[in-house]
């Protein structure tokens, strides 16, 4: 992963929709598995990989910026992912929008493990001014 | 994981989901992933000047779980882990002591080509009875599942 200073300070208007990022693989654990489980209060939740933030990761490896608020999240379940398999997942950054004066960046992100089966699809919406939620809902 | 509901109609509800949210919970959720730095979810001085809040929030991917977990319940994992969608938006934090509420009303049966599609709108409330997330959520059920068409 680069130093934040190499990263590319975000310009909402020069992003491009379609960007795809470098593949990301990771391993997913049991003891990952275990983690979200006991987090999340449900033993028996079959997506860990939610809280890998996975359609995001690329776009914070590439960019910087003054952080976000996830304002909408969409996800889609094929098939739970097996503990000890690589999963590799692509992303993209799947539309921007402007709404009340704020910017918008949509990304979304599709994990395969590593014999092909197809684990999950997310889509998140994400405000790129979160001192809005502060603004809003500070105390 | 209890019964499967399988009586499928529109306008039925399905059962109710309650999380109690701690700081412990979050940090839990955050570093599943390995990653124990800190962030607007588990540290308040990052919280504070990241977001302008008092404290930290919750992640709105654990609201998803949480929805995710209450459609998986109602439909079962056989189905909703192969074929589950859900949607939210993010209305307000929700934070640590937070009580969130789950609820769901079945809003639409749909024909496709390898079942139906039993969809469900989505509603999350904090203990004051405010809205924190809204949304929608579905499953591909087998049509054996559906009462007999006329």
């Amino acid at each position: 992963m680069m130093d934040e200073s190499e990263k590319i300070l975000l310009d909402w208007d020069v992003l491009e929709v379609g960007e795809t990022f470098d593949k990301f693989e990771y391993v997913l654990t049991q003891e990952m598995i275990d983690t979200y489980r006991k987090g999340v209060m449900d033993p028996d939740a079959s997506f860990p990989t939610i809280a890998h933030k996975v359609d995001v990761r690329q776009y914070n490896a590439k960019y910087r910026d003054n952080g976000s608020v996830n304002a909408r999240c969409s996800f889609y379940c094929y098939n739970p992912p097996v503990p000890g398999k690589k999963l590799i997942v692509t992303a993209k950054i799947a539309d921007k929008y402007l709404r009340r004066g704020k910017n918008y960046i949509v990304t979304e992100a599709v994990s395969v493990d590593e014999d092909g089966r197809l684990i999950d699809r997310v889509i998140t919406h994400e405000l790129k001014q979160p001192n809005e939620v502060g603004k809003k809902w500070g105390e | 994981m209890g019964g499967v509901d399988r009586n499928y109609e529109v306008g039925a509800e399905i059962s109710p989901l309650v999380k109690q949210m701690s700081q412990e919970a979050i940090n839990l959720f955050e570093g599943s992933t390995g990653n124990t730095g800190p962030s607007q979810f588990t540290d308040e001085e990052t919280a504070r000047e990241t977001l302008g809040t008092s404290g930290t929030v919750a992640s709105g991917r654990m609201s998803l779980t949480f929805a995710i977990e209450m459609l998986r319940r109602y439909f079962g994992g056989e189905i909703y882990n192969h074929t589950g969608f859900v949607d939210l938006r993010f209305l307000r934090p929700v934070r640590p002591g937070d009580q969130i509420t789950f609820t769901g009303k079945i809003t639409d049966i749909t024909r496709e080509a390898n079942g139906s599609r039993v969809s469900v709108e989505i509603k999350a409330e904090n203990q004051k009875g405010d809205t924190t997330g809204i949304g929608s959520g579905s499953a591909v059920v087998p049509n054996a599942y559906l009462p007999v068409e006329d």
